[in-house]
């Protein structure tokens, strides 16, 4: 090998353990070792290095910023020299036990010092007297580390776990304990168990106790790549280069190894023969090809060109993506979860912004006012907005013109205009949740539910029910890498996307059948994509790419193919012979386009709703899509309302009705609980849905309870706060009997409806019957409690009474007998006569 | 001599009644709805969860047909919350039992019409077996009279239905430690005539404190008949040792 007669090391220390940091600007380098001295060494020059002495010996750890650095050592002191006069600047903090790390926070603001005390202290490193403290470790912190963003730290603790803390409150806040990631050592040991973040702040990666090294990301600590199988020993450092597209590892095997961050594969190692002893610390120079470590024998290795000519490249890059199993920045899925608005995402940061010139006065001095990026001069602490906020593309918003109306465009507006984007709804697959680490659910609703696992190569499904005795779970491999699935009592339907192997598939496996089991697959033409699919019990809906509405039977025959009239597709639903589909309508105001459904019967070739418009308020998009058990249109959006579709089997009497709005429901009204719905079905005159706590958006495993909600018409408010308790007694009471009309109403209406359109069982005619009763029973009540309020309100009650549906004239009957019993007499024969009207059938000429 | 049993039930015996409590079920697979002596059960249609007495749920748990819903008031918050009350506002007092839905007429067939109007015939206020005190939609702040057994029995039958068994044991235990002291301290202010409030007091405490309580009171009152025994003349004051 070329590189290793002309390595050498630099003895910088007496033999031990050395620890080394560069300043951030890559100009200076500064080793400390056992030995009182310190050394500084300047980059690109072979004098020989500046030595600063010092009483304490027995250096543990050293961190470096620009004009200064801290060093740690065994005797618990913690130090700031100057890197201008290269003397000693003070002591930093004091510990009663031995120092063992030391990190910097990127601004150089505060330094956090692990030590074998149980407390992790966070000293300002102008101000020594502002100390934060991070205590909730049982045992002493092996290491620390701040994220790339400086508002948060890793601390490995000696217990085998690493605690999270966000610091961008006042005190300290721990917010995810992450176990079994790292191995539990010793605090002086050599094998490490540090933390580094990857640059871009979404992820971190740290050892772990089979020798790999582990990502996990930050949004929800789930596992990601591994960096597997590079050494046979312990992993003593580890290092990301500045841009985080390369990974070096050493270990105690005295190997060291270069990993291709996207691909997870080496690209070199150095073994034995060029690795004289364990290296303790390692660091990345931040511009050039350069890596530079230290060993625990008081040496210094400078190596420069470690990365081989053809893969230099990669250490030029911009700053690249951490390795995610699902990068929600690089995948396009229609249901991936909105991130965060956050500014630690720094999602400016990965859409390519041009790095500085190299030794600009930026680069050298660091940001101030006149720096192009960066904290701006001006601190806005209070919010008042002294500074513009610079959005992602690091241009100011135009919000200081007030009302958010733009100024008119220069030039006019094309349609492809990239300035005045058109806000599309993304097609999505109903029941179904994005990647979340490696697992998804592509189908959740009252049959079962349909879960697949990343297996990197190939993905494995579960189909799980709940009724364990009618079905039998089942599990297979799939090289296909399903992405929807539909699941119902019959069957589960699936669809893939294209990949070089095959076109977009659709695949159908019926649960049980009497002969052999009939599964069967279809491939879609070339270059089209299945974007949403639907299983009934009579047909096999997809929507595709190319605009298609593509039904096939249950045994694959395909029936119909038609270009569907508003696309692209959003998505579909089927229940028995109807399918609903959703697509992108004509634009509306605000540039978002307006979703419009319509409904076919395949069986008897009929359109019931054609091209009808989805009434969604301005920001709020379509969350699931569904039919009810009795087969009616159900909708929920963002807002949390439930909405359900009324005379849909007629065209053009169709209207979105509300059925519930989860954000009024009682049991939110305290205002204590924070809970998202995540809607799942409508059935037996419920809402059934996941509650989901903590801020999450996506059910995910263990696959939580369902939880099932009566209907709430959002007629009235529910607690209306009155001071004359009574009061509103009687007035929520009055209100409840009027929701409670409202909805039997409704919920009469969709019956009577289905009973008309199809042949109706006895039972059905029976419970139609019993529900009109219901309803008059209901109105009722109503006029008891309006005749309870008083004698001016009988206009009220006689026109409740008009309401009635009952022809036979017992609930007038029972109507003036309440109003006999409240001593109502002008109402009890204003309601004999309408009773008497009713009954020689005038009442019905009088309305005409 | 007729039966050897102390008065009162046992706790086993307490326990077997707790057994008419309904509980949630989530069915795993379906049975048609039964025609028990306590009423007919609804149909079990996975997973829409039905509500069953306990019996029958414990049988189907073992059977593993049916996951059985833990009531609110079981839940670790909520078993905090009740101890926090029970040791830090209720200083001597329980914890108040849930509260009783309004009462209902006796006649269970009136006629549908009249149904609306405010009852005048003799009302029925329902007890434990018949009030959804161990369903899911039970208040999640109050004990109900079974509370006792009916965890003990749920937490030996069906741990795996709990967020976190090992909380709910340790929360329990606090309880009952907490309550039991009370019960007995209770005692000391017992005298003739005199009496502890006990509202909100389980079931099976009751069971468990009956003999105990039972024979206090019953020394106490044997004190003062000793006392004008002696005032009569009478000896035998050493006797009161003897049988206490």
């Amino acid at each position: 090998m070329a590189i290793g007669p002309r390595l050498r090391g630099r003895p910088a220390h007496t033999p031990g353990p050395t620890f080394l940091s560069y300043t951030p600007n890559g100009r200076k380098l500064i080793t400390v070792g056992l030995n009182n001295a310190m050394r500084i060494f300047e980059t690109g020059s072979d004098a020989e290095p500046i030595t600063i002495d010092d009483v304490q010996d027995a250096h543990t750890a050293i961190a470096a910023a620009n004009g200064f650095f801290v060093v740690g050592s065994e005797d618990g002191t913690v130090c700031k020299y100057s890197l201008e006069t290269n003397s000693l600047d003070g002591l930093l903090v004091r510990s009663t036990l031995p120092i063992r790390d030391i990190a910097l926070s990127p601004d150089g603001i505060w330094a956090a010092v692990a030590s074998d005390e149980l407390v992790v202290k966070i000293v300002n490193t102008h101000d020594m007297e502002r100390v934060m403290y991070l205590r909730e470790q049982p045992k002493p912190a092996k290491h620390v580390s701040f994220d790339p963003s400086g508002s948060y730290i890793a601390v490995s603790c000696t217990d085998g776990v690493v605690y999270v803390y966000s610091l961008s409150s006042e005190e300290p806040e721990l917010i995810k304990k992450v176990h079994g990631l790292v191995r539990a050592l010793e605090s002086d040991a050599e094998a490490s168990s540090r933390v580094v973040w990857h640059p871009d702040g979404r992820a971190f990666a740290a050892p772990t106790a089979t020798r790999d090294i582990q990502v996990m990301s930050k949004s929800d600590w789930e596992r990601q790549r591994t960096f597997s199988s590079g050494h046979s020993r312990e992993i003593t450092a580890l290092a990301w280069s500045l841009n985080g597209a390369l990974l070096a590892t050493a270990g105690a095997d005295r190997n060291i190894v270069l990993w291709d961050t996207k691909t997870q594969t080496i690209i070199k190692r150095f073994d034995q023969n060029s690795v004289r002893a364990t290296i303790l610390d390692m660091q990345w120079h931040p511009t050039e090809n350069l890596l530079s470590y230290t060993n625990n024998d008081g040496e210094l290795y400078l190596h420069t060109d470690i990365v081989p000519p053809e893969h230099a490249s990669l250490l030029e890059m911009s700053l690249q993506g951490a390795p995610l199993i699902h990068d929600p920045l690089k995948e396009i899925s229609g249901n991936a979860g909105r991130m965060i608005a956050s500014g630690l995402m720094r999602s400016g940061d990965i859409s390519g912004k041009r790095f500085g010139t190299p030794d600009s006065l930026d680069e050298i001095l660091g940001n101030d006012g006149n720096s192009e990026s960066g904290l701006d001069f001006i601190e806005d602490d209070d919010g008042a907005g002294y500074v513009e906020e610079a959005n992602g593309n690091g241009k100011r918003t135009s919000g200081h013109l007030g009302n958010g109306i733009a100024p008119p465009p220069k030039r006019p507006n094309y349609n492809n205009d990239w300035r005045s984007p058109i806000h599309m709804h993304e097609s999505f697959q109903p029941g179904s949740t994005p990647w979340r680490g490696s697992r998804r659910y592509l189908c959740l609703n009252l049959t079962g539910f349909v879960w697949t696992v990343d297996q990197t190569t190939h993905h494995t499904i579960t189909v799980e029910f709940y009724d364990q005795d009618r079905f039998r779970d089942f599990h297979f491999t799939d090289p296909f890498l399903y992405d929807k699935a539909s699941l119902n009592e019959h069957g589960t339907l699936f669809s893939c996307p294209a990949s070089v192997q095959h076109p977009c598939t659709i695949y159908y496996r019926p649960h049980e059948t009497w002969t052999t089991r009939v599964d069967w697959r279809v491939e879609l033409p070339a270059e089209e994509e299945a974007t949403s699919i639907a299983l009934s019990s009579s047909y096999v809906v997809a929507t595709t790419s190319k605009g298609y509405v593509r039904v096939y039977s249950l045994f694959g025959v395909p029936l119909q193919i038609f270009r569907q009239k508003s696309s692209p597709a959003i998505a579909c639903a089927a229940w028995r012979d109807y399918v609903l589909t959703i697509g992108n309508g004509p634009l509306k105001a605000g540039r978002r386009t307006c979703l419009q459904y319509s409904i076919e019967n395949v069986k008897r070739d009929q359109t019931c709703q054609d091209c009808d418009t989805i009434p969604l308020v301005s920001n709020a998009s379509l969350v699931n899509v569904f039919f009810s058990d009795s087969g009616d249109p159900c909708i929920y959006d963002t807002d949390g309302v439930l909405l359900v579709l009324q005379h849909w089997r007629t065209m053009g009497q169709a209207k979105w009705v509300p059925l519930l709005d989860t954000k009024q429901m009682a049991r939110l009204q305290s205002g204590r609980k924070k809970e998202l719905h995540w809607p799942v079905a409508v059935a037996r005159e419920k809402f059934h849905c996941i509650i989901l706590k903590g801020g999450e958006t996506e059910p995910y495993f263990p696959r939580p309870l369902l939880s099932e909600f009566d209907f709430h018409v959002p007629v009235a408010t529910l607690a209306p706060s009155t001071d004359d308790e009574e009061e509103a007694q009687v007035g929520t009471e009055v209100q409840r009997l009027e929701e409670s009309f409202v909805r039997k109403e409704l919920l009469l209406t969709l019956m009577t409806d289905l009973v008309h359109s199809t042949n109706a069982t006895h039972a059905q005619t029976v419970e139609l019957a019993r529900a009109e009763v219901d309803v008059d029973k209901t109105l009722l009540q109503l006029i008891a409690a309006e005749c309870r309020e008083g004698e001016e309100r009988g206009m009220k009650a006689l026109e409740i009474v008009g309401l009635m549906k009952d022809r036979t004239g017992r609930m007038l009957e029972a109507a003036s007998k309440i109003a006999t019993r409240f001593q109502r007499d002008v109402l009890r024969e204003k309601i004999d006569a309408l009773a008497e009207r009713r009954l020689v059938g005038l009442e019905e000429v009088e309305e005409t | 001599m007729a039966l050897p049993l102390p008065p009162g039930l046992t706790p086993s015996e307490m326990a077997f009644l707790c057994e008419m409590e309904l509980v949630t079920v989530i069915p795993r697979q379906r049975l048609e709805g039964l025609e028990l002596l306590g009423g007919p059960t609804q149909p079990l249609n996975p997973p829409f969860p039905a509500p069953l007495p306990l019996w029958l749920a414990l049988l189907l748990k073992r059977q593993r047909r049916a996951n059985i819903r833990t009531p609110p008031w079981l839940r670790p918050d909520s078993l905090a919350a009740i101890l926090e009350f029970e040791t830090d506002t209720a200083k001597e007092a329980f914890s108040p039992p849930p509260n009783l839905p309004p009462p209902t007429t006796t006649s269970l067939h009136v006629d549908q019409t009249t149904a609306y109007l405010p009852a005048t015939a003799t009302t029925l206020e329902l007890s434990p077996p018949f009030l959804q005190n161990s369903t899911t939609s039970a208040p999640p702040d109050a004990l109900p009279y079974h509370w006792l057994e009916l965890s003990q029995l749920l937490l030996a039958a069906a741990p795996d239905d709990f967020e976190d068994p090992d909380s709910v044991r340790r929360l329990l235990r606090d309880l009952r430690e907490v309550r039991m002291a009370k019960l007995r301290k209770g005692i000391e202010v017992l005298d003739a005539g005199a009496g502890i409030k006990m509202n909100g007091v389980g079931g099976m405490e009751i069971a468990e404190s009956r003999a105990f309580i039972g024979g206090v009171v019953d020394g106490l009152r044997y004190v003062p008949s000793m006392r004008s025994m002696e005032l009569w003349g009478g000896g035998g004051g050493g006797s009161l040792c003897g049988t206490e």
